[in-house]
């Protein structure tokens, strides 16, 4: 539908669309923050918000009150400029991802022939503001944190592009919608395990979210880079943070879950399809959160091994495959087998991994008994 | 490690100053470490961000006035702190506590070990990155444990309820039911805490063979408690000296040889378990009776002399030095404390780690400033 | 990752598990009797005056000093022609609750059971502006126990065994 949204002027139409995402984002995310605090709260035995509104629905509300009344205060040595501009570089890739998010069939905000391509693209962009963040703030923690951002989004981005091309190559196209509608018949999950467990573990630190939240990780970078920020400009990353969750649990559906087409999409209409949409990224939501609650936060070099050691073989593997498959034309079943292999590898050689003599860089340093003997 | 001269670049160390302002230094310990990248190159750890002169403070009251400076120095396990106290007035004023008095110090005593280990999983738990949970279930069944102090004693963390000869009040009538509530809670918390991290490959990756201090050097370092039980010497001043009943029950020393973090982290686990079991026992031994001596004279004054008495608090050896020189306070009253000890290996177990792995081995060897500052 | 399953599963068992949570200033948890608030001067409705006859027991046990003691001969004395069997009687008393370490030895000491610790709410929820306000006066100590308001829980100590 290039030709405009309600037959409008291109200009007038862009618009309409742009103010259409940002609503829909903030909304979106200030909806997630209430439930991934209501649901983290029950996997904490506690309630959660409950004060503000009904069933404490309003918290958001008032956080983001709260937020947009606070000053915006900039450290004296901070760099100006990279400071304040690194939100909107969170900000802004991270909207632009939107525009190729499917949610029904025909309503996503613009149908690109590259879709994945602009995405991976865009999203990554996002780094640059982590950095900017860090770096600007001219704070050590947060110039930690920016680092540490840097490392692991580059590792990560390996695993996750490589596994998004798995699902492509078994689709053919890059065009996020074709993928969907593709799958009619059978979700990619049952072809390509793998690549879904690769993609997830990968979005989970695009996403900087625990287990590989090192960028912000509380206990030892207290926020990372945000430690200088305040208000409204805290309150973007904030933003940023749960609509990529948004963003990224509605791609894993989109591309591995039959997205709104299966089951039965096309036959039921619009509005069961963007029942589906919804549904599925709210169950990989549930899913984030529910790691989020369980699992502790890996270190810097424990990540990026992960990342470089066992992720990265295993997606190239998976890709190697895809092309054996795809080329002798063998049968689909294949892939599943060779997937559900390969998760259990990926199973087994996370388990060895943590047995592994590890390398300890303890000191050289003249211990007590050392110097009496 | 890195050759500055084959190095094109002029590198320098960063310094990180953590604390004590920091969500993991629990509490306001402040130690600044140079940072090579990620890694640690030096920590000079700086404590009495806490100092309140409590020792001092206890030199100008009488022995029942300085209970409640004892709570205070180790408030998460009030119990132990006040334990030791009392236990070097007792010796130095030659009193009998009576058996039933004893029976309930061992189990509150215990009970407060409980709880201590607990809030050291959860802090611990957060530390490793957890986001929150075990903090919550710890606090969970830590509540169960303070709950029942309160209303035994009237406070949820100050007690002020071990006197000198005994106790200040007899417990109420439904102590045994209740205790036995409260075990039942904690073996859920254990269990919770068992499944949520003993066996998680996170966990164990990020603990496993960081911090390694062996049995010799956590001699020198004076440690105690857990944190050398882990290292593989079977110190335990329950059983090297064996206070209150801890002889005519059935309990184990748990050590572990690794003597990392993760091993601090299981011997935690184990004594919680340990714990439960001397609670168990010690019901069954309880009988009525007196919780005073027969003759307390009506302002306790102690014969000139000194002591110094040794408890197992849930951090190690929490240690009362007393001199009196006769009369109803003490002379001088120094307290050793487990954590200052423990904390001295904090910069043999760190230098060369990363930063992460800093502060989780600064939180396994679960210090409470309060303590060391005094 | 079996572990981190195994993690899972027991966060999904609490999960499952009804919340902890005390709602706490919509409920109170009942307190338990021995609970110590703050220090409070008993009243004696009998004869409509306080327990307390300024002795300075308290004020001189108190290990943080946060008691000053005023005694006045009682007016109501039965040797003026009241109905009171105390000679001397608290003219004025103030506990600074903000330097109230709440460690009961007042209690124990008092040998007329003047004095008990609040074990009510209102005892915990003793939040002021300012720091002065804390201080307590004769006034604002007895009115609980006038009024009522408190079931007053003072302990059967090891000495009073011996009696």
């Amino acid at each position: 539908m290039p030709e405009g949204l309600f037959g409008l002027n291109p200009w007038l139409d862009g618009l309409i669309r742009l103010l259409m995402i940002v609503g829909l984002m903030t909304i979106t995310a200030m909806g997630l923050i209430y439930i991934e605090r209501k649901v983290l709260g029950r996997f904490h035995a506690r309630v959660g918000p409950q004060r503000t509104g009904p069933f404490g629905l309003l918290q958001s509300l008032a956080d983001a009150l709260k937020l947009i009344g606070k000053e915006d205060l900039r450290p004296r040595n901070a760099d100006p400029w990279t400071f304040e501009f690194g939100p909107y570089m969170v900000f802004v890739p991270i909207f632009l991802g939107f525009v190729v998010q499917p949610f029904m069939a025909g309503f996503s905000v613009r149908v690109l022939d590259l879709g994945i391509m602009y995405f991976v693209a865009v999203s990554s962009l996002s780094i640059i503001g982590w950095v900017m963040a860090g770096w600007g703030s001219d704070n050590r923690y947060a110039m930690i944190g920016g680092m540490r951002a840097a490392a692991q989004a580059i590792s990560y981005e390996l695993p996750f592009v490589l596994s998004l091309l798995s699902v492509s190559m078994l689709t053919g196209t890059l065009n996020i919608n074709e993928i969907v509608l593709s799958q009619w018949q059978v979700p990619n999950i049952v072809w390509q395990p793998l690549a879904f467990l690769i993609f997830f573990i990968a979005a989970l630190a695009e996403l900087n979210r625990p287990p590989f939240d090192i960028p912000i990780g509380e206990s030892e970078v207290v926020g990372g880079p945000f430690v200088e920020y305040s208000g409204i400009r805290w309150s973007m990353f904030f933003l940023g943070e749960y609509a990529s969750l948004f963003i990224m649990s509605v791609l894993i559906s989109a591309l591995f879950l039959g997205g709104y087409e299966w089951p039965f999409g096309t036959q039921l209409g619009i509005g069961f399809q963007f029942l589906l949409t919804v549904v599925k990224a709210a169950m990989i939501i549930f899913l984030i959160i529910w790691v989020r609650a369980s699992v502790p936060r890996l270190r810097i070099d424990q990540l990026m091994g992960y990342a470089w050691k066992i992720l990265l073989p295993l997606s190239l593997l998976q890709v190697l495959v895809n092309g054996f498959v795809l080329v002798y034309d063998l049968p689909r079943i294949v892939l599943t087998i060779a997937g559900i292999g390969g998760v259990i590898l990926l199973v087994s050689l996370t388990e060895r991994a943590i047995r592994l003599p590890r390398v300890t860089h303890q000191s050289s340093l003249v211990t007590q008994s050392e110097a009496a003997s | 490690m890195v050759t500055e001269s084959a190095s094109e670049f002029e590198t320098q160390d960063l310094l990180l100053n953590v604390g004590p302002q920091h969500p993991s230094t629990h509490g306001v310990f402040r130690m600044v470490m140079q940072v090579d990248g990620e890694v640690v190159r030096e920590v000079i750890p700086y404590i009495g961000y806490l100092h309140r002169g409590a020792e001092k403070l206890c030199e100008t009251m009488d022995y029942r006035q300085g209970i409640g400076f004892m709570d205070r120095t180790e408030y998460l396990a009030a119990m132990n702190a006040e334990l030791s106290y009392v236990m070097a007035v007792e010796t130095l004023a030659e009193l009998e506590v009576p058996e039933r008095a004893q029976w309930i110090r061992m189990i509150l005593v215990e009970l407060n070990r409980l709880a201590s280990h607990l809030m050291f999983m959860g802090a611990f738990g957060v530390d490793v990155g957890v986001f929150g949970t075990p903090f919550i279930y710890a606090w969970r069944e830590r509540e169960a444990v303070i709950d029942l102090f309160e209303e035994i004693s009237g406070d949820r963390m100050m007690y002020a309820y071990l006197r000198p000869g005994g106790l200040a009040w007899d417990v109420p009538t439904n102590f045994v039911p209740r205790v036995r509530e409260v075990l039942t809670a904690v073996r859920q918390g254990i269990a919770d805490f068992d499944g949520l991290l003993t066996k998680n490959e996170i966990f164990i990756a990020r603990t496993k063979g960081v911090g390694v201090i062996s049995a010799a050097d956590a001699i020198d370092f004076g440690m105690s408690g857990p944190s050398i039980r882990a290292s593989g010497v079977p110190l335990d001043v329950r059983r090297e000296e064996p206070y209150l009943k801890y002889n005519d029950i059935n309990w184990n020393v748990i050590t572990r040889t690794e003597g990392d973090v993760y091993a601090r982290y299981l011997c935690r686990l184990d004594e919680m378990r340990e714990s439960v079991k001397i609670v168990e026992q010690c019901l069954e031994r309880l009988q009525p009776g007196a919780i005073m001596p027969e003759k307390m004279p009506r302002m306790l004054r102690t014969p000139p002399g000194e002591i110094y008495v040794r408890t197992e608090a849930p951090r190690g050896e929490f240690g009362v030095y007393l001199v009196s020189k006769g009369g109803n306070r003490p002379h001088r009253l120094k307290v050793r404390s487990a954590c200052l000890s423990n904390l001295q290996a904090l910069r043999h177990m760190t230098i060369g780690s990363y930063v992460a792995d800093a502060l989780i081995v600064l939180g396994s060897i679960d210090i409470v400033l309060s303590e060391v500052d005094r | 990752m079996r572990g981190i399953a195994k993690s899972m599963l027991t966060t999904l068992s609490v999960f499952i598990r009804p919340p902890v949570t005390r709602f706490y200033p919509d409920v109170h948890r009942p307190l338990p009797e021995r609970d110590r608030a703050f220090p409070l001067l008993l009243w004696d409705k009998e004869i409509d005056e306080p327990f307390c006859t300024g002795c300075h027991a308290c004020e001189r046990a108190c290990p943080v000093e946060c008691m000053t003691v005023l005694m006045k001969d009682n007016p109501n004395h039965k040797s003026v022609g009241g109905t009171s069997g105390r000679r001397k009687i608290i003219d004025k008393f103030w506990i600074d609750y903000a330097r109230c370490m709440r460690c009961n030895i007042c209690v124990e000491v008092c040998n007329f059971d003047a004095i008990a610790m609040n074990n009510t709410w209102a005892g915990h929820e003793t939040s002021v502006h300012d720091r002065k306000d804390l201080v307590m006066d004769l006034q604002q100590l007895t009115t609980l126990s006038h009024n009522g308001a408190i079931k007053e829980w003072v302990p059967v100590l090891g000495k009073a065994n011996e009696a």
